[in-house]
C-alpha cells in the first residue's frame, strides 16, 4: 500500500501542473482588462494600464509568468493584489474561516446523516424512517443557495433566533446554521446511502451468522453490521470534500462569512485575479489530496480491496 | 451453558431426547400470499447421534433449522404452532436473553456459504475468539490463543501465522473449517450443518465430511447434517428424516431407510442415486415438479407426483404412521410400499 500511496502521488504531479496551468491561462485571457475599469468613471489611462500590467508581470508571455507562478507557489509568496494589501495575508485570514465551517459540515453530514440513515434503515417503514424519507428529499430538491436564504430569512429575520450575518470572528455558534446549510446536501444524501446500505446487509449472510453466534443485538448492529454498512458511506463523504469547497463559497456569500468563498468571490468581480489564483489552486489542491486519501481510507475499511 | 440455565433446564431430567422438534408450522407472509414453508415437522437428535435431514429445494430443511436457531427472517416468516425442545424446555417460550445464550453454547450452526457467512471485514482468528471474549469474557489476548488452537484442530495449516488473515485469503474447504471451529468453540450440545459442503469440490466435501464425523465422536454433540446428497449420509447418519412440502413424510434409521423405503418419495430419492452397478443406464428422476408452498395440494402433499396414488390420497392428509418404534411415514399405503420392495 506504501507503494500504492508513492504512485498516486507522483500521479498529482502533471494533474497539479496541468490544472494550474489552466488557472492562470483562463483567467488571464478572460475578456476586459482588469486594470481598465479601476480609475472610477473614466477609463484608465493607458499608461497606468502599462505600468500595473508591468508589475504583475502581464507583459511576459504566458510560459514565463506560469513559471514565476510556479516558483512563488513553492515558496509561500503570493505578493499583493492590486491594491498592494498581501495576497498571503488575506489567505491567511480566510483559510482557517473556511476549514472550521468545513469541518462543522462534515462533522453535521457524519453524525446526522449517519445516525438518521441508520435509524430509518433498522427499522424500516417505521415513523422514524418516514420522517427521514420525507426531510431527505426536501433537502435534497432545494438547492443550498435556496435553503441558505430561506433559513436566514426564518432565523435571523422573522424569528430573530440568529444573526442574519456572521461577525468577523465567525465563532463556532455563529457557523452552526451555515454549516448545516452547507452540508444539507450530502446530510441527506449520506442519510439515504447510509439507510440502503443497513437494509442491504441487514439481509447479509454475516449478519444472520453473528445472531447465530449468540452475540447481543447491539453488537450484531454496532460492530458487525455497522462496520460493513460505512465503507460506501465514508468514501461519500471524503468524495465530496471536493465539493463541499465550492458549496462553501456559496453559503459564505449568503451568510458574509469571511472566508475563503468571501474572498474568491469579491476577487471575481473586483477582477482581482492575483487572488482568484492562488484560491483556485488551493481548491484544487484540496480535492486532489482528499480524494487521495478517500482511495487509502478505502482500502484501510475493506481488506479485500488489493493495491496494484 | 450457564449453571442457572442447566439447572433451570433439568439437565436429562425430562426424558426426552435432547432436541426435540415437534409438530412445527412456519409460513411466510409475503405480498404473493401465505407461503407455508413448515407443515408439521417432527423431529429429535440426542447426544452422539446424526440426523440426516433430507428433501428437495424447498421442502423446508433451512427455515425448520433457522427456527430452531432463532435467525429465522420474521417478519416475513411466523411460527404458527408447535414446540422446539432442548433438554426439555420449549425455546420458542424462552425470552431474548436466555434465547441468545443458547445459541453458540447450546446450538450452533454451520452454513453452507462459508464465504458470505463469515463477516468479510475482520480477521478469521478475531471472528472466532469474539465467541470466547463475548460468551465466556476471556481477554482479547487469551481468546485470540484459543482461536488459533481451534483453526489447529480442525487443521488449517500453519493456524498461527494465518490467525489474522481474512476469510476471502482462505480457499473455500479451509473458509468451511473456520466457520465449523467458529460453530464448535463453546462445545455446543447440538450442531446443524445445512449443506455445509454443497458449495465445495468433491474431494474437500468428503474432508470436510470426515471433520464434522470426528469432531462429533469426540465431543459427544448431536449433529443434525441437512443435504442433498444421499450418498454421503449412509456413512455419517444414523437416523434419517425426508422432508417434502415442508412435512417429514420419512423417519428411519439410516439402513433401514435404505434397505426398504416406506414413502414412495424417499423410494424416488433412493432410485435416482447413481450407482455403480447401474453404469449407462438412465437415471431415475421423480416426475413432476415441488408442490407449490402458496397453494398446497390437498390430501397427501405427494399425490400429483405419486406413483402409488389411490383416490383417497386426493382428499385425506395421510398422518406419520408408527412402523416401529423408530420408524414412521406419511403415506397411507407405506405396507404396499415396503412390500414391493425394489422396483
Ligand atoms: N425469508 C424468506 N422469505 C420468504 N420465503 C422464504 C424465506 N425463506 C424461505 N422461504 C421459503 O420457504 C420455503 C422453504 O425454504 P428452505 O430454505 O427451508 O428450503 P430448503 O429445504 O432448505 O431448500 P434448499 O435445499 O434449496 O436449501 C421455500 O419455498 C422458500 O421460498
Ligand atoms: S399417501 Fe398416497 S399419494 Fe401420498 S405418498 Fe402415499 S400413496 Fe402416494
Ligand atoms: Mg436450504
Amino acid at each position: 500500500m506504501g507503494r500504492y500511496a508513492i504512485r498516486r502521488l507522483l500521479q498529482l504531479v502533471p494533474v497539479v501542473l496541468g490544472t494550474t496551468f489552466i488557472i492562470n491561462y483562463m483567467v488571464w485571457q478572460l475578456p476586459g482588462d482588469p486594470f481598465a475599469g479601476r480609475c472610477g468613471q473614466r477609463p484608465c489611462p493607458d499608461s497606468y494600464i502599462t505600468a500595473m500590467r508591468e508589475q504583475f508581470g502581464l507583459d511576459q508571455p504566458i510560459l514565463v509568468q506560469y513559471w514565476n507562478f510556479l516558483k512563488n507557489l513553492l515558496t509561500g509568496n503570493f505578493g499583493t493584489d492590486f491594491n498592494g494589501v498581501s495576497v498571503a495575508t488575506q489567505l491567511g485570514d480566510a483559510w482557517p474561516i473556511t476549514i472550521r465551517l468545513a469541518l462543522m459540515a462534515v462533522a453535521f453530514e457524519a453524525i446526522i446523516g449517519i445516525g438518521a440513515g441508520v435509524l430509518s434503515g433498522l427499522k424500516r417503514g417505521g415513523f422514524v424512517d418516514n420522517v427521514v424519507t420525507v426531510s431527505t428529499l426536501v433537502l435534497l430538491s432545494l438547492p443550498i443557495f435556496v435553503t441558505g436564504y430561506l433559513l436566514q430569512w426564518i432565523l435571523g429575520v422573522q424569528l430573530h433566533i440568529i444573526e442574519p450575518t456572521v461577525s468577523d470572528a465567525a465563532t463556532v455558534p455563529e457557523l452552526i446554521v451555515p454549516a448545516l446549510v452547507l452540508a444539507s446536501l450530502n446530510m441527506a444524501f449520506t442519510a439515504r446511502l447510509t439507510r440502503t446500505s443497513i437494509v442491504e446487509n441487514l439481509r447479509a449472510d454475516y449478519v444472520r451468522t453473528a445472531v447465530a453466534k449468540g452475540l447481543s443485538n447491539r453488537r450484531v448492529v454496532a460492530i458487525h453490521l455497522l462496520r460493513n454498512s460505512l465503507i460506501p458511506v465514508l468514501t461519500f463523504l471524503g468524495t465530496e470534500v471536493g465539493s463541499l469547497m465550492s458549496g462553501a463559497i456559496i453559503t459564505e456569500g449568503i451568510f458574509n462569512i469571511h472566508g475563503i468563498g468571501g474572498l474568491l468571490w469579491r476577487a471575481i468581480n473586483g477582477q482581482d485575479y492575483t487572488i482568484v489564483v492562488p484560491v483556485a489552486t488551493l481548491l484544487v489542491l484540496v480535492y486532489l489530496v482528499s480524494n487521495l486519501l478517500v482511495d487509502l481510507l478505502y482500502g484501510v475499511l475493506d481488506p479485500r480491496i488489493r493495491y496494484e | 451453558m450457564t449453571e442457572v440455565l442447566s439447572e433451570q433446564m433439568g439437565r436429562g431430567s425430562h426424558g426426552g431426547a435432547l432436541l426435540e422438534v415437534d409438530n412445527l408450522h412456519v409460513e411466510f407472509r409475503t405480498r404473493a400470499g401465505v407461503a407455508k414453508a413448515v407443515n408439521g415437522v417432527t423431529y429429535s437428535v440426542d447426544a452422539g447421534e446424526t440426523l440426516a435431514v433430507l428433501g428437495e429445494s424447498g421442502s423446508g430443511k433451512s427455515v425448520t433449522a433457522q427456527t430452531i436457531m432463532g435467525i429465522l427472517d420474521m417478519p416475513p416468516g411466523k411460527i404458527t404452532g408447535g414446540e422446539i425442545r432442548f433438554r426439555g424446555v420449549d425455546l420458542l417460550k424462552l425470552p431474548d436473553d436466555q434465547r441468545r445464550k443458547i445459541r453458540g453454547e447450546g446450538i450452533s450452526m454451520v452454513f453452507q456459504d462459508a464465504l458470505s457467512a463469515l463477516n468479510p471485514v475482520f480477521p478469521v482468528g478475531w471472528q472466532i475468539a469474539e465467541m470466547f471474549r463475548m460468551h465466556r469474557g476471556t481477554s482479547r489476548a487469551d481468546a485470540k490463543k484459543m482461536a488459533v488452537e481451534l483453526m489447529d484442530r480442525v487443521r488449517i495449516p500453519a493456524a498461527k501465522e494465518r490467525v489474522n488473515d481474512f476469510p476471502h485469503q482462505f480457499s473455500g474447504g479451509m473458509r468451511q473449517r473456520i466457520m465449523i471451529a467458529m460453530a464448535i468453540a463453546l462445545d455446543p450440545e447440538i450442531l446443524i450443518a445445512d449443506e455445509p459442503t454443497t458449495a465445495l469440490d468433491v474431494t474437500v466435501q468428503a474432508q470436510i465430511m470426515g471433520l464434522l464425523a470426528e469432531l462429533q465422536r469426540d465431543s459427544n454433540m448431536g449433529l443434525i447434517l441437512i443435504t442433498h446428497d444421499l450418498g454421503v449420509v449412509a456413512d455419517v447418519a444414523d437416523k434419517i428424516a425426508v422432508m417434502y412440502g415442508g412435512r417429514i413424510v420419512e423417519n428411519a434409521p439410516v439402513h433401514d431407510l435404505y434397505r426398504d423405503p416406506a414413502h414412495p418419495y424417499s423410494k424416488g430419492l433412493l432410485e435416482s442415486i447413481p450407482r455403480v452397478d447401474q453404469k449407462g443406464q438412465e437415471l431415475y428422476a421423480i416426475k413432476g415438479l415441488p408442490p407449490n408452498l402458496l397453494e398446497m395440494p390437498t390430501g397427501c402433499a405427494f399425490h400429483p407426483r405419486c406413483p402409488y396414488r389411490r383416490d383417497n390420497c386426493v382428499t385425506d392428509v395421510p398422518p406419520l404412521y408408527t412402523i416401529s418404534g423408530t420408524r414412521g411415514s406419511a403415506c397411507h399405503y407405506w405396507r404396499e410400499v415396503i412390500d414391493e420392495g425394489e422396483r
